[in-house]
């Protein structure tokens, strides 16, 4: 036992003596908040209600219509709607600045009718004024189908904008949980092919340590390392305000996961011996067994998610499952092992 | 030339050999088949919030299959409500009903599944009802120009209303959102990604085996062999860049030529990882950040294509204007270009001058071994002309670091962010000017403090020299240059900045090598003097 635990203080050290590992500390903060930032960055650019609630008030609609429905909408939503008698009218408004787009209604005649649409020839501008009259433009058309005695079930179901939410519990929460699993399983096979090619192995074997001893020693120097990452990342989203739920299942999930990693890339190594064809085939593997989770509607991700968000429905059952999955590749990375001394 | 294709056909031998054996038709089979796997996988996953939200349905609603909501049966329409109330359902869907709570949750759950439901009722009104009853609206979009033509009448002139540009249905016709195309750009940059890891860990595998060092004894030049060595990789990668275009179908000569400067790009930065790594671990480190770094410098920008002329500093927005269908001229094509060729310039110099055992070879700290890289590109110049130049050719390099940075900067809450981009932008540029001088001064190359005040002028007018040519051309290229003007602290006198310079470097380097400071607090010193500086021109202009 006490070899066992030389190994993984030998390991732990040498990761801390390096300093490199402060590299793969400052990417995930900086995944983490760049793509936050990108999300609302897109937000603000790309999205209706966070256009209306800064920029929106410098867009103004001029309508040619003989009936205010329309503009009533678009009024409801926000916009500064102003009426005119003709297009001529309406486009020496636009010249002067007092409106920046114009929407021409003619008067109903049959089933459909076709609106008139006048934007500012600047792309940027004019994307921008297009979403923000999208919806009163559905809601429109709805009124118009309603006309035509149709009738369109859940248009007027409101809520809350979910992407903020959507993104932290989806993305952000699994993204930090599993990325230092992800790190772990690189370092595992940087340390054992490093052994290898190295031709330290032999020496280390020759010390009163299995292979295996070796190879559990690593692998638990790098779970160790991730879910110290983990915790970091818990304690500083708590800080921040995000809740998380069942706090003991997810800490112990990234645990599994980081161990699954690792015990992978063991594998890998093992295989291969070599670490450029080892890396490789770990991350096509990483990539595959996430896909197969999914098919099979036992993703790591969607578990972390609904963990953290308290969903009534998930538990420590689905933390298992992926327990048992950690035993059967540790099984056969003990029966392939001795590949690696030979 | 012939000793750089010996090198070339050497290093796809050696890639042969290491992915060969019975087993390489079963490796293909199994590629292929995880890439199919794992695209069909992420087809269905782009959506935010996969397995989020718990739904109920009862009646005549429609079949909820978005991945965002798990479906729970329910049985009657109390035991749906029953459900929401003890939180086991978010949202309940009861025919043409929808119950929902008050809470947060149960709120996005609503929002969310509104967008889902409009579509399936627009499937559904489409189907059961003739096209022209179920989507009565039509919209011609015009363009009008931004000022009144000259010439027209405001009184008389009836408005242009020939045809509109396009005519649209607002239901059916989601407005025009570039995210999805920046998304496509994205895919040229991963096979590149994915070769260059490979040229690394070729050159990695030939310093193990010390193989590097036989090729170094040989009559060929280090330029030769890191052309050589990389010259098949680059040739991969243009192929996958074609490939991709022609799978998305964007046109393949104008990806190649968009993505070339890309590929030399990258490349130039992984040629970095084997020359300084120390071991294994460092590698798989230093790549992870570099390829988190250079995917920020590519994307971010192009986030802001058509919305921002800054967008041009990544290529990737020259890609999304090809998929829009959109014109370029050149010289939005040579803005991204320059700087990136720039850094493969710079790269290839610093490899020449670093492949060689002795640096190679030894373990020492990260920053020991910077500073010596930094010491052998210029000890083969005189001081006084290599130390202006080393100013004068990191330019881009320092260029793209403060893009990175800015991209970084957006966390921040929105009143840090300019101050933290100001100063983070002195600090990069004080390394730059100092490091050079200090690596000399601890080789005891230069000695005196007259000397040192000499070398921190010739910096400083070496990196004025870069950044008003950078100015230069970004002023032409943007019309927005004030940022970029920000950045690089242009003032209008030629001379003031001179001055500025000079001084901020001078404390620098005084203080290390004179005064014995360390160098983080020196550097923090004159970073403070020029961000102060930098504050003050910004307030004045």
């Amino acid at each position: 036992m006490s070899s066992f635990l030389t190994v993984i203080k030998k390991e732990i050290g040498s990761v801390l003596r390096d300093g490199t590992i402060i590299i793969a500390v400052l990417i995930q903060l900086f995944i983490a908040s760049f793509s936050s930032a990108l999300l609302l960055g897109m937000l603000s650019l790309y999205d209706a209600d966070t256009i209306m609630k800064f920029g929106g008030a410098g867009i103004k609609i001029g309508i040619v219509a003989s009936d205010d429905t329309l503009g009533s909408m678009m009024s409801e939503r926000g916009l500064k709607v102003f009426h005119y008698e003709s297009l001529i009218q309406a486009e020496g408004a636009l010249y002067q600045g007092k409106v920046t787009a114009i929407i021409v209604v003619p008067a109903a005649a049959g089933a459909t009718s076709e609106i008139q649409l006048y934007l500012p020839n600047s792309e940027a501008f004019s994307s921008l004024i297009r979403m923000v009259i999208q919806e009163p433009l559905k809601q429109y058309e709805n009124h118009l189908r309603a006309q035509n005695g149709i009738d369109v079930r859940y248009a007027d179901l409101q809520g809350k904008p979910a992407t903020s939410f959507e993104f932290v519990y989806s993305v952000l929460i699994p993204l930090l949980m599993f990325f230092p699993a992800f790190v772990a399983g690189s370092m595992t096979i940087d340390s054992l092919t490093e052994e290898v090619e190295n031709n330290t192995l032999q020496t280390l074997l020759s010390a009163p340590l299995t292979i295996n001893k070796i190879i559990a020693g690593k692998i638990a120097a790098a779970v160790i390392v991730a879910i110290v990452q983990c915790l970091t990342w818990l304690a500083m989203l708590q800080a921040n305000g995000t809740v998380i739920k069942n706090l003991i299942w997810v800490i112990l999930l990234a645990l599994i996961v980081a161990g699954l990693a690792a015990t992978l890339a063991a594998l890998g190594a093992v295989f291969f011996k070599d670490r450029e064809r080892s890396q490789f085939v770990y991350s096509l593997a990483l990539l595959a067994m996430v896909s197969i989770g999914a098919l099979l509607n036992l993703s790591p991700i969607t578990a972390m998610s609904r963990l953290a968000i308290g969903d009534p429905y998930v538990s420590g059952w689905n933390v298992a499952v992926f327990a048992v999955f950690l035993a059967a590749l540790w099984a056969l990375l003990l029966k392939a092992s001795r590949r690696l001394a030979v | 030339m012939n000793q750089i294709l010996a090198i070339a056909w050497r290093e796809i031998t050696r890639l042969r050999k290491r992915f060969s054996g019975g087993a390489s038709p079963l490796a293909v089979i199994a590629l292929m088949g995880i890439i199919a796997l794992s695209s069909y996988f992420l087809q269905d996953a782009v959506s935010l919030g996969s397995g989020l939200y718990r739904v109920g349905a009862f009646g005549d609603a429609p079949e909820i299959t978005d991945s965002r909501f798990s479906v729970v049966e329910v049985k009657s329409a109390d035991e749906g409500k029953a459900l929401l109330d003890e939180k086991m359902i978010d949202v309940f869907v009861n025919g043409a009903q929808v119950n929902y709570r008050a809470d947060d949750k149960s709120q996005y759950a609503v929002k969310s599944l509104k967008q889902y439901l409009e579509k399936q009722e627009l499937i559904r009104v489409g189907n059961s009802y003739e096209y022209n009853l179920a989507f009565p609206l039509r919209v011609g979009i015009n363009y009008l120009p931004l000022n009144r033509p000259a010439g027209q009448n405001p009184q008389q002139e009836t408005p242009p209303v020939d045809k509109p540009k396009e005519t649209i249905i607002p239901s059916l016709t989601p407005p025009p959102a570039p995210f999805a195309q920046v998304l496509v750009a994205l895919l040229f940059i991963m096979p590149i990604t994915f070769i260059s890891i490979f040229f690394t860990s070729s050159f990695m595998d030939e310093k193990l085996n010390r193989r590097l060092t036989i090729l170094l004894s040989a009559p060929v030049t280090p330029f030769q062999i890191i052309f050589g060595k990389m010259l098949p990789y680059a040739i991969f990668a243009l192929v996958g860049v074609a490939l991709v275009a022609a799978t998305t179908g964007g046109k393949i000569l104008l990806s190649l030529a968009i993505f070339a400067p890309t590929i030399l790009f990258i490349f130039a930065i992984y040629l970095m990882v084997p020359l300084f790594y120390r071991t294994f671990k460092d590698t798989t480190f230093i790549a992870m950040f570099v390829t988190t770094m250079t995917t920020a410098y590519l994307v971010f920008p192009a986030m802001f294509t058509n919305v921002n002329d800054v967008s041009y500093v990544s290529p990737l927005t020259l890609a999304v204007k090809m998929y829009r269908g959109e014109s370029f001229g050149w010289r939005e094509y040579l803005f991204p270009s320059i700087p990136m060729a720039g850094i493969f310039i710079f790269a290839m110099f610093a490899g020449t001058r670093l492949l060689n055992e002795e640096f190679l070879m030894g373990y020492k700290p990260i920053t020991q071994k910077i500073k010596d890289a930094i010491y052998l590109m210029m000890a083969r110049s005189k001081p006084y002309i290599a130390v202006p130049l080393w100013s004068l050719i990191t330019i881009p390099a320092v260029y793209m670091t403060q893009v990175v940075l800015l991209a970084f900067a957006t966390n921040l809450p929105s009143r840090l962010i300019l101050g933290a981009v100001l100063f983070g932008s002195a600090m990069i540029e004080e390394v730059v000017k100092s490091a050079g001088i200090i690596a000399l001064a601890e080789h005891r190359v230069i000695t005196s403090a007259r000397s040192i005040f000499g070398l921190s002028f010739l910096s400083g007018l070496g990196f004025l020299i870069g950044e008003k040519l950078l100015v230069a051309i970004s002023i032409s290229m943007v019309s927005d240059a004030r940022v970029s003007g920000a950045l690089f602290g242009a003032g209008l006198l030629l001379l003031v900045p001179l001055l500025a310079h000079f001084i901020f470097t001078s404390i620098t380097t005084i203080l290390t090598t004179k005064l014995k400071f360390p160098y983080w607090l020196s550097l923090f010193i004159a970073s403070a003097v020029h961000f102060v500086y930098n504050f003050l021109i910004l307030r004045g202009s």
